[in-house]
Formats: C-alpha cells, sequence, structure tokens
C-alpha cells in the first residue's frame, strides 16, 4: 500500500445498510479535505448475502480502489471470514458479533500479519445509549473515526447533514450514538499505529463526490436532453433515478417503458422529431435495442444509448464489473452502417462525453453508443468542478431533399415544422427523396453516402490521449476504468506511460502505430476475457498485440494489479 | 375548407395488390385529414412493416417507417416530442398482436394522445400469407397445410382489456363510415384505436367484399359500458359491427399527468438548449 493512501472496508449482509454508512463515512472523510474513491460490491439480491463499501482516500486525487485494506470494518458474522484476508499487515479488523469463530487457519494469519482484532458490541452501545439497534452502524463508524484519530466534531457535522430529514428524536439519537461509539473503552492507544493516515491538507478543498452515472445525467442535462426513456436494468438504473429525482427542476420527461425495445423507439421517434432524448441500459437490454440502432443507422436518425457494462454473457453477475460489451457496441445492429462507440473513464468524461455524443449523433446523423462501466457508473469520485459544457451543435440545415447525396455524406436535416418540406425517414434503402429503392446503383451510391460520414466523423475525432512519461519503455493501452488505477500507478511514480482510448469507433491508429514503430513495449490492459479493444485496433491498424493483461473475474483492476506488473 | 386531397399525394403510384383493402384506407386517411385541415406538414405517421407500410412513400406527408412491429412506440415518442403534431402508427394485424403485442396494450394504459390504425387483413400478407391470431382457424396458410394449431384471438378483447380512450372499428371498402371513424379517432383526446377490417383478396381469398356485406353491421354510438363493448364488439361467424365501439372520455391522457410538464407551455423540441447545472451541482456534497 503506497503511503499517501489509505483504505477502510466495511463489510457485511446485504440490506443492513452498508452502503448508506460508506456514503456516510465518504461524505465525512472528503469534508475534512481528502480526495476519496469509494467502490461497492454488493450482490444481485435485496436482503442477504455479503456486500462491502470500500474507501480510498489520499491527499491528492485517487480514482482506483486497493486490492487490501487498512481498518475492517464488519457488520455480519459471514462476511468477517470473506474478507479478513483483504486485510494489510498490522490492519485493523472491527467486529461486532461475539458469536464469529476464527478457525486455526485463520488465527494463525492473524498472527503472522499482526492484525488488531477488535470486538465491539455496538448494538449494545448503541442501544445503552438511548439508540435503536440499526443504530449500532454509526456506532461503527463513529469508533472508526476515533481509529483514524480524526475530530468527532467533523463526524457529526455530516451525520447533522443526513439525519436533519428524519427529524429531530432520529437526529438526536444519531448524535449520541456517534458520541457513544467515539469514547467506546474498547479503543486502546495501541491501535493508532496501525492508522496512521495521510497528513491532511492546509486548505480543504471545496469538493464534491459523485458516480460516473450522477455525471452522465448531469451531461445529459446539461446538453438539453428533454426526455429519458427507460428501462430498469443494473448497472444503467441510476441515471434514471436521478433524472426522475431532479425532473421538477429539469422538466424533463421521463418515461419507464414497457421494454428496452420500447425505450429506443421512443428516444428515435422524440429524436426524429427534433428534440433530444436518451436512453441507457446494460448488455441484454442493449441486445435487445440493436435492431434499432441498425434503423436509426439507415433512416439517419440521431441517436443515443448509455450501455453501461457489467461482466458476463446472459444475466451474467449483475452487480459486478467489467468491459465485455466493447465489440457488441462497435458490432451492434444487422447490416453496415456508420455509428460511434465513445467510452467514458470518470466524472469528467462522463459529463463532457454524454454531450459530444448528442453533437455527434445530430451533426452526423448516426447513432452513438457511449460505453460505461458498474466500476464507473456506481463508484464515487471526487470533484472539485465539472469542465465548461461543450457549445450544442445540431448539424441541422434546410435542404431539398431529405437523403441528398453530398461529398461529406450528412444530407440535409430539419427538425419537422409546419412551414416546412415534409419529409420521411425510411428504413428501406432508399433514393435521395426517401423513396424505396432497389435500383442497384441507387443502393450503392446511397450506402457509399451513408458510409462516407465515418470518414468525415474519423477526421474530426481527437487522437487517443498518451499520459505517463513519454520516455517510458513500456506502454500500456487501454479504454474504461482501465485508466483509472493506470493513472493511479503512473502518479504514484511507475514509469510506464498509458496510452487511453475514449474514442472507440471510428478508431484513430496513428499515436499507437507510432509508439510500435518506435520500439516501445505495448501491453494491452482490458477488464474483459479476449482484449476486445485491442481486436478493434487490430482491426483498424493490424497490429497484433504480442502482450495483454486480462481480467474477467467482475472485479476491476486494482492499483496493486497495476504497480504489480514487472516492466 | 377542406385541403386539395393531392396535397397529399407523393409523385408514386401505389403497388398493392388490385382489389386490396389498402387502397381506400390510405383514401379515407387522406380524406380524414384533409376534411380536419390537418396539412401534411402537421402529420406525422409513423409505418410499420408489411403490405400497410409500402403505403409510406406514397403519401406526402412527414412520416417514419421503421421497423416491424415498433410502430406504436416510434409514435409515442415522436408525439411527446411534439403534441402539435397529428401523429398516426399505422400497422398491420401481425405487427400489431404478433411482433409488438406489449406495445398496443401499454399505449393504450399510457393513453398518448395518438391515432392508431390496425389494418386486419387476417395475415401477414407481404411475406405471402402467414397465419396471424385473426386468421380463420380452420384455414390452410403458408407452411402450415392443415391449418394453425393455436387459437384465434379477437382484437376487440385484447383492446378492450385495457380500458381504451377511444375503440371503433371500420371496414375498408366502406370509405365513408372509416373516414369518419379516422377523424373521429384523430380528434379524440387520448389513445384512439381504429381496427379496420381489410379486404385481402390475395390471401384472404374466402372475405370477398360479398362475405364482408353479409356479416357488417353498422352500429350507432351510444354510452357503452366496457361489458357492453366487449359484447357488441365481438366477432362472431354471422356478425361484424362496425362503429365506435367504445369511448372513455373519463381518461387524461399521459401528458397530462406529468406533474412536470403541467405549467409548461413549450414542447420538448422546442426546449434543446444548454441547461445551466450549477445549482443541481451544489447539490452534491
Amino acid at each position: 500500500m503506497p503511503a499517501n493512501r489509505y483504505c477502510i472496508k466495511l463489510g457485511g449482509e446485504s440490506g443492513q445498510g452498508i452502503n448508506t454508512l460508506g456514503i456516510l463515512l465518504s461524505k465525512a472523510i472528503k469534508s475534512i479535505g481528502y480526495d476519496i474513491f469509494s467502490y461497492r460490491e454488493y450482490p444481485s439480491l435485496i436482503k442477504g448475502g455479503i456486500a462491502s463499501y470500500q474507501i480510498d482516500f489520499s491527499n491528492k486525487y485517487l480514482a482506483s480502489s486497493s486490492k487490501t485494506c487498512d481498518i475492517l470494518a464488519i457488520l455480519d458474522p459471514e462476511a468477517v471470514h470473506e474478507y479478513l484476508p483483504s486485510l494489510n499487515e498490522d490492519g485493523i479488523l472491527l467486529y461486532d458479533d461475539e458469536q464469529v469463530v476464527f478457525t486455526s487457519d485463520e488465527q494463525a494469519w492473524i498472527a503472522q500479519n499482526h492484525i488488531h482484532v477488535v470486538y465491539l458490541n455496538s448494538e449494545k452501545i448503541a442501544v445503552d445509549t438511548g439508540g435503536s439497534p440499526i443504530m449500532s452502524n454509526i456506532v461503527m463508524t463513529s469508533f472508526v473515526w476515533k481509529l483514524l484519530g480524526l475530530n468527532t466534531e467533523d463526524l457529526l457535522r455530516i451525520v447533522k447533514e443526513i439525519f436533519e430529514c428524519k427529524g429531530e428524536e432520529i437526529l438526536n439519537k444519531n448524535i449520541l450514538c456517534v458520541n457513544a461509539g467515539y469514547n467506546a473503552v474498547e479503543f486502546k492507544e495501541e491501535y493508532t499505529q496501525a492508522t496512521i493516515i495521510p497528513s491532511q491538507l492546509v486548505e480543504s478543498k471545496n469538493s464534491k463526490i459523485l458516480t460516473g452515472n450522477d455525471a452522465i445525467a448531469l451531461g445529459a442535462i446539461s446538453a438539453g436532453v428533454r426526455a429519458y426513456y427507460g428501462y430498469p436494468m443494473t448497472p444503467a438504473t441510476s441515471i434514471f433515478k436521478y433524472l426522475g429525482n431532479t425532473y421538477k427542476e429539469t422538466g424533463i420527461l421521463i418515461k419507464q417503458a414497457e421494454s428496452e425495445i420500447t425505450a429506443v423507439q421512443m428516444a428515435l421517434g422524440s429524436m426524429a422529431m427534433g428534440t433530444r432524448a436518451l436512453t441507457a441500459t446494460s448488455g441484454g437490454g442493449f441486445d435487445l435495442m440493436q435492431e434499432t440502432i441498425s434503423c436509426a443507422g439507415i433512416t439517419e436518425t440521431p441517436l443515443v444509448i448509455v450501455l453501461a457494462q457489467r461482466i458476463g454473457a446472459g444475466t451474467g453477475v449483475p452487480t459486478w464489473t467489467g468491459s465485455s460489451d466493447i465489440h457488441t457496441a462497435v458490432k451492434s445492429g444487422h447490416g453496415e452502417f456508420p455509428k460511434a462507440v465513445i467510452c467514458i473513464s470518470d466524472v469528467q468524461s462522463g459529463y463532457i462525453q454524454i454531450q459530444q455524443a448528442f453533437n455527434i449523433a445530430e451533426t452526423y446523423q448516426i447513432p452513438v453508443i457511449l460505453l460505461t462501466e458498474k466500476q464507473i457508473a456506481e463508484s464515487l469520485f471526487t470533484v472539485e468542478t465539472l469542465p465548461q459544457p461543450l457549445q450544442i451543435q445540431r448539424g441541422m440545415y434546410d435542404g431539398e431533399n431529405r437523403y441528398t447525396i453530398t461529398d461529406t455524406g450528412i444530407s440535409p436535416r430539419w427538425a419537422p415544422n409546419f412551414d416546412k418540406k415534409p419529409y420521411l425517414n425510411t428504413s428501406d434503402e432508399h433514393n435521395e427523396i426517401g423513396q424505396s429503392t432497389e435500383n442497384m446503383n441507387e443502393i450503392q451510391q446511397m450506402s457509399d453516402k451513408r458510409m462516407q460520414k465515418m470518414t468525415t466523423l474519423l477526421s474530426n475525432l481527437p487522437d487517443p490521449t498518451l499520459y505517463g512519461s513519454p520516455n517510458a519503455l513500456t506502454v500500456l493501452v487501454g479504454c474504461g476504468s482501465t485508466k483509472n488505477p493506470v493513472i493511479d500507478a503512473i502518479n504514484e511514480g511507475m514509469n510506464i506511460a498509458y496510452l487511453h482510448y475514449e474514442y472507440l469507433y471510428p478508431t484513430k491508429t496513428q499515436i499507437l502505430q507510432n509508439l510500435v514503430a518506435s520500439g516501445k513495449r505495448i501491453i494491452l490492459v482490458e477488464n474483459n476475457q479476449t482484449g476486445e479493444l485491442g481486436k478493434i485496433l487490430t482491426e483498424a491498424s493490424g497490429y497484433q498485440f504480442k502482450e495483454k493483461i486480462l481480467k474477467y473475474d467482475g472485479r476491476p483492476f486494482f492499483l496493486e494489479d497495476i504497480l504489480n506488473i514487472q516492466i | 375548407m377542406a385541403i386539395d386531397i393531392n396535397a397529399y399525394n407523393s409523385n408514386l403510384k401505389p403497388t398493392w395488390c388490385p382489389g386490396c383493402g389498402n387502397f381506400l384506407i390510405h383514401m379515407s386517411l387522406k380524406k380524414a385529414l384533409s376534411e380536419l385541415d390537418i396539412s401534411p406538414s402537421q402529420t406525422y405517421i409513423a409505418f410499420d412493416i408489411g403490405c400497410n407500410g409500402n403505403g409510406a412513400d406514397k403519401i406526402n406527408t412527414y412520416a417514419f417507417k421503421g421497423l416491424h412491429g415498433r410502430a406504436i412506440p416510434l409514435a409515442a415518442g415522436l408525439h411527446l416530442a411534439n403534441r402539435k403534431f397529428t401523429v398516426i402508427a399505422d400497422l398491420g394485424d401481425g405487427a400489431c398482436f404478433h411482433e409488438g403485442l406489449d406495445h398496443i396494450i401499454h399505449a393504450i394504459r399510457s393513453n398518448y394522445d395518438i391515432t392508431i390504425l390496425i389494418h386486419n387483413n387476417q395475415n401477414f400478407a407481404l411475406t405471402t400469407g402467414q397465419a396471424t391470431l385473426t386468421t380463420d382457424e380452420e384455414k390452410p396458410m403458408y407452411g402450415l397445410p392443415d391449418s394453425k394449431p393455436e387459437r384465434t384471438l379477437e382484437p376487440s378483447e385484447i383492446i378492450l382489456s385495457a380500458n381504451p380512450s377511444f375503440y371503433a372499428r371500420g371496414y375498408s371498402g366502406d370509405m365513408q363510415q372509416l373516414t369518419e371513424l379516422i377523424k373521429g379517432g384523430i380528434q379524440n383526446k387520448g389513445c384512439s384505436i381504429i381496427e379496420i377490417m381489410q379486404l385481402c383478396p390475395t390471401y384472404n381469398e374466402e372475405c370477398t367484399p360479398q362475405w364482408f356485406m353479409q356479416r357488417i353491421h353498422k352500429i350507432e354510438e351510444t354510452n357503452r359500458t366496457l361489458e357492453e363493448a366487449r359484447k357488441i364488439g365481438t366477432i362472431t361467424d354471422e356478425s361484424i359491427n362496425t362503429g365506435i365501439i367504445y369511448r372513455n372520455t373519463e381518461l387524461k391522457t399521459y401528458y397530462e399527468l406529468l406533474e412536470n410538464r403541467k405549467e409548461t407551455q413549450t414542447e420538448l423540441v422546442d426546449e434543446v438548449k444548454q441547461f445551466d447545472i450549477q445549482k443541481l451541482f451544489d447539490q452534491f456534497k
């Protein structure tokens, strides 16, 4: 574990309020000037099963999780055994169930790694001080706060902020529990040896914590999206939640459709009418949307779909992360037609790229797929500000015919208007007027016109970004959430460079080819089984990746996964 | 004063079989729009795939010929973006009750202010005559020499089960009545369903104009309960009732029920501009 990072993991049964507790602790740590990155693991069920909430924090920006933690605070006996091995040497195990019996192997491991084992009867403490049994969570949190050597006032401030809306009685009970936990007699001075945390910044920053999905939703609002059509599917659903919870402020029309097919068709209809509409889903729902993507392609109707990836085919592992739908996105829809695929990595890119997705979709009259991952969608990132919003570009212009053949491939498109000439958008192959055709010349000319837009778009897209030292001999290549642990590793002093792909398709490969030509060691790093980004880069450049680091166990790349790469 | 009906024609001639019911259905639609003074530029039609959809480039309104079974959600999306347009979904019995059965139910219960024209020719005609749920149970069909093993289902039962705002049945051979029914559907505020019994001389040759004439019985519109509408809407061996079968004036439209749009005068298409998110961003801590 690098010296300027610290990690706390909360574990318990799903439904015990781990998430609420994690957010509370994240906010409290953030409020005293640290940057945090919070990562959730939870099962696809509502009650029972084991869930965790991990908060990594530092006095500088971080956006990845560590594989191991310094404090493990556990609310459920089963979770003790599950998460014990994730403790660092000299770490603290805090648990609240006296029934926990450690196996002899566990006892040996605890001794060998100098783990401080602390049993805290948090429920009794909560009840004795006048709280309810569920407030044992607050007692635990407060005890963790004490372990960190932090000021109780800072925690109280956040507790007040969060519980104010629950009424005076509940708030007061929670305050009592904070004080009781903080002053619990189980605390020993020797623990502070294990809890040396990064020094606080002198100047506290006015930063905020938000998820990748919050960022996409904010970006969509900013970009003038006026309708959201959704169908629930993890990890896309929280975009729907945010847009729904803010719909009075924004006036956005929110519709829970009867299926993903309906959601995407409604979005297509609203876009064809001339507003901006969004839909978001995950792999299975995206499969259902693919016929509509193809329809958007040939009718040249702008369409934006957020594809929030999780790991696995079929139902897969619904609440775990991965990046195994890159190919699905790039190859989506039957037939041949232009489209764009963009992949976000964090809050900033989510906020900007959803805006870019709409600009590209409207300017080029194509479907655009914005990829995110569970690791980005549901993790909490620390940000001070968001970038300046992009100027809205709609690319509309009047003309004689809807499908006029042009050099750029981009035809006139105007929002339906009582005073303008009506036109037909058609999924039949068609001539410039939009009338169905089976004429061989017209079929080929219209196909060429459409595909010309890919060339036009590619020439206007930015190159992938090269991070790290230009002199480094090793260059990692990746996209999506992979960027975050790699950048954190570079910030830790790892001597590598990293070529990050945000625009996956159409695909720019000049920088990659230059790096290959200069003799660098190139390693593809992807959160999937078959190196899907790599295959797209190979298709575009001919370069075959010789080294690949592929992770497809439902977990993101942890910081150590990158730091342990032999360079 | 009505708009010249020629204004709705494109320069293409229809490609339907001689005697196809689509000729008069199209004519009725154009006539209805013309008589209601709704110009081609004020109309947006979502066409499905099938023989009906082959009319998409024969009519000169705003139109979108999309995917099979999806004309209804496409029309809903079009409508919600700009309610000033008269939005019509035009689809066949195969699209409506096979590929996209979920959509008709949810459109009715959502009560979007759109008009849905169902061309019920009792088969998938464009793919050369496969069975649909409206095909006669005894009738040999494409790939089914001994007829379909599945039961026939009544569109009226499906439609009325969801309590529609407006449900009428017309017949492609009676343009005058059909025109009035389409006008009624367009004027009705809410989701209007018009099921059109359609002649298909190629794949439903038994049901000739004479066959229909013997069975069709025009009904007057009266206040009917759903139960009464079900009775009168049921097609029997002897009779097919046409006319306005059911109307529910109590229902609010989908859009009217949107809490956050109640005070808004503009349409979604008018509102695409940079939205300042600072206040929302400030709510994050």
